[in-house]
């Protein structure tokens, strides 16, 4: 069996572990580009959202690069992500690929089962907590990122130190090596040269859970936005997904559901996708953040409702929305934030007056 | 008398017969918003984000149009009618939404239903409904076993006798028009046979689908509906097609896409809004499933906004002409 993977943000470096571990021979497309990007739009349905064609995408480059099995998550749910293995999988087979598709209709102990080589119990659950060990450290060297990229004197700098880690915390072979390699990164990006004053920016990206964690479908926002001196919050995770604490889960103290618990008065119900989240998040946090940008796929159902109620919130804080498909030019998104910014900057200005 | 308004869109097709039997034997009066006009739609979209799907804006311009006219507004927020089936997003939305983009409307009466989480829940939900009027549960569960009778017999009508839900609901409430036509009792025998499947509210808004229906029937054309069949074929159809159905009103599409590609129709008409998601995708399905058999032909029209009338004529004429062209070989070859 080989397995293909599709790109969602910096998930390979889990997968890649986990596989390692198991010894499951893992094919991993190359990093999304515009190939994948255009395979993709060539022989999708025309108006369905944009990670269904990066997906699809990916999934041509893992068929061409030899995999014969495709894992793709998906359930019942508003959302139309649960339906989309079944669409992908058609338009594979009609262009003559031969693979198997696991989805969730198996039921979740068979893809278990399946994409762990039969691998026992034991030691499936070792490699999975090695893969979300991974997951967390780059998420914690990632906030510290986004502090930095807003402060530091050379812009680049933090991003290029980052890019570094990953390809560190992917070679760690044992959770030594990790916390290693954490402290290592940490330590080097907090000895970036600074700028102290004035304080940057708050600004939280929130929106669909593909297009927020997925560098190359947000075309770097997270980037363009500490170029501007702004410093980035972003309550998604792709570890947040997987954590497994029961304990957590449990007293419900997640940010997702802090942010489902805000929403409330607003959107009683789950509308499916992020819909719930992104309304929730802005009435959480418009006390302590200058700023929204609220990124979402064109087409996007659950995220359409959400801004249609986001707009009339007591809670105020302003929202920069980014709608983004398969003709969304960079420029254009850096001069919106660009113009945003400013806009936030003027606001703030205009508050320190008046309280003088 | 409490009044309640119920918005002439979306839903209004499939359960009208049903809400406005409860409410009137828990002794409300149920007023219906007008048709649609052009100022209904246009407000409507005025007051949401411009990604917003067609069905929707014109569900909130009705919204609009019964301000003053009723005491609450009925927006039920169905999530599930089938087990591990689920709505779209828009209609487990659609009272909170109503609620931030128009705060001046009435209150609105919304009820979860969802039988996912068992029936006591669906019980406790209808009867928290009825208590706005009563407080006697008895009087709630006849008014709710009412209801449901007359939805059975409103879906018995349709299937029965081929009428359109609009057709369907005028001849329960009991006002027929004046010349009662089913596309069955055309006089002249029928030049082709144009299937049309699609949602009930984007079929028979005669606003928004801009006749369709009844430009084909003057066409002297046989028109069948996703209502005309029944729930088995459908339910067959869909199960050939994509195994388990994934959204609940579905089967509109997939189902007698499927079931009329094989059997019955010259030429079938797909009708969706544009940014709908599950037509996205339902939609395609039914093309590519018209490409693969290659005996039927297919025309996918969508409609947002900015549809213009000459423009769906038009593609209807060039569609028409095509299947008679093509009818008039299959006679000449078998000659």
């Amino acid at each position: 069996m080989r397995l293909g993977l599709t790109h969602m943000g910096s998930i390979d470096v889990a997968v890649r572990a986990m596989a390692r571990e198991l010894g499951v021979d893992l094919v991993i497309p190359p990093p999304t580009t515009q190939r994948t990007l255009s395979l993709g739009v060539k022989y999708s349905p025309e108006t369905v959202c944009l990670p269904f064609k990066l997906q699809l995408g990916n999934m041509i480059e893992a068929l061409e690069l030899g995999a014969d099995t495709l894992v793709m998550p998906g359930g019942p749910g508003p959302c139309r992500f649960g339906y989309y293995h079944k669409v992908h999988e058609l338009i594979l087979r009609e262009l003559g690929y031969k693979f198997h598709m696991v989805t969730q209709d198996h039921g979740i102990l068979y893809i278990v089962k399946c994409v762990t080589n039969g691998a026992s119990t034991r030691k499936v659950i070792t490699a999975f907590r090695f893969g979300i060990a991974k997951l967390n450290t780059l998420e914690e060297v990632e906030r510290m990122v986004h502090k930095m990229r807003a402060v530091e004197w050379d812009k680049g700098e933090a991003t290029r130190i980052y890019r570094e880690s990953i390809k560190a915390i992917d070679n760690a072979a044992d959770y030594g090596a990790l916390r290693q390699a954490k402290q290592e990164y940490l330590h080097k990006l907090m000895s970036l040269p600074t700028i102290t004053s004035p304080a940057p920016l708050k600004i939280g990206v929130t929106g669909e859970f593909f297009i927020v964690i997925d560098p190359f479908a947000n075309m770097d926002i997270e980037i363009e936005l500490g170029k501007l001196w702004v410093e980035v919050r972003r309550p998604t995770s792709a570890g947040e997904w997987v954590k497994l604490n029961p304990f957590i889960h449990a007293l419900k103290l997640q940010e997702k559901d802090k942010a489902h618990r805000a929403a409330m008065p607003y959107l009683s119900r789950h509308v499916g996708g992020d819909g719930l989240q992104s309304v929730g998040e802005k009435v959480l946090h418009a006390r302590d953040w200058d700023g929204i940008v609220h990124l979402e796929p064109f087409g996007c159902v659950p995220e359409i409702m959400a801004r249609n109620i986001m707009l009339s919130t007591k809670e105020g804080c302003p929202v920069l929305n980014i709608i983004y498909d398969e003709h969304t030019g960079k420029a254009g998104v850096i001069s919106r934030l660009e113009a945003f910014i400013d806009m936030l900057h003027r606001k703030k200005k205009r508050q320190v007056e008046i309280c003088v | 008398m409490i009044k309640i308004g119920i918005p002439r869109a979306l839903l209004y097709y499939q359960y009208y017969p049903m809400w406005q039997t409860f409410f009137h034997e828990l002794g409300a009066e149920v007023v219906v918003s007008p048709p649609t006009t052009e100022t209904v739609l246009s407000s409507g979209s005025s007051r949401v984000v411009a990604e917003t799907c067609l069905p929707v804006k014109l569900f909130l311009g009705h919204v609009l149009s019964l301000i003053e006219k009723c005491d609450y507004i009925f927006i039920p927020a169905i999530r599930s009618v089938q087990s591990k089936v689920y709505n779209c997003s828009k209609f487990l939305g659609l009272p909170d939404m109503t609620k931030a983009v128009i705060p001046e409307s009435p209150p609105i009466l919304d009820i979860d239903i969802d039988i996912n989480k068992g029936k006591r829940k669906l019980y406790q939900a209808i009867y928290q409904l009825g208590r706005h009027f009563t407080w006697n549960p008895s009087k709630v569960r006849r008014a709710s076993i009412a209801a449901w009778q007359a939805h059975l017999n409103y879906r018995q009508v349709m299937s029965d006798s081929g009428l359109t839900p609009p057709q369907a609901i005028e001849e329960i409430s009991g006002t027929p028009k004046p010349e009662p036509k089913t596309h069955s009792s055309n006089p002249t025998s029928p030049q082709a046979t144009v299937a049309i499947i699609g949602h009930p509210y984007l079929l028979y808004d005669e606003h928004i689908s801009y006749r369709l229906i009844h430009r084909l029937e003057q066409a002297h054309n046989r028109v069948l509906t996703p209502e005309m069949l029944t729930t088995q074929e459908l339910e067959s159809a869909i199960a050939r097609l994509v195994g388990r159905a994934y959204w609940t009103y579905e089967e509109e599409v997939v189902g007698a896409g499927e079931h009329y590609l094989k059997s019955g129709a010259d030429g079938i008409i797909g009708i969706m809004a544009f940014g709908c998601g599950p037509d996205s995708l339902m939609m395609d399905m039914v093309r590519r499933q018209a490409a693969r058999l290659r005996t039927t032909p297919f025309m996918s029209l969508t409609l947002d906004e900015h549809t213009a009338e000459a423009g769906v004529v038009t593609r209807l004429e060039a569609f028409l002409d095509m299947i008679y062209r093509k009818k008039r070989k299959q006679v000449e070859i078998c000659v």
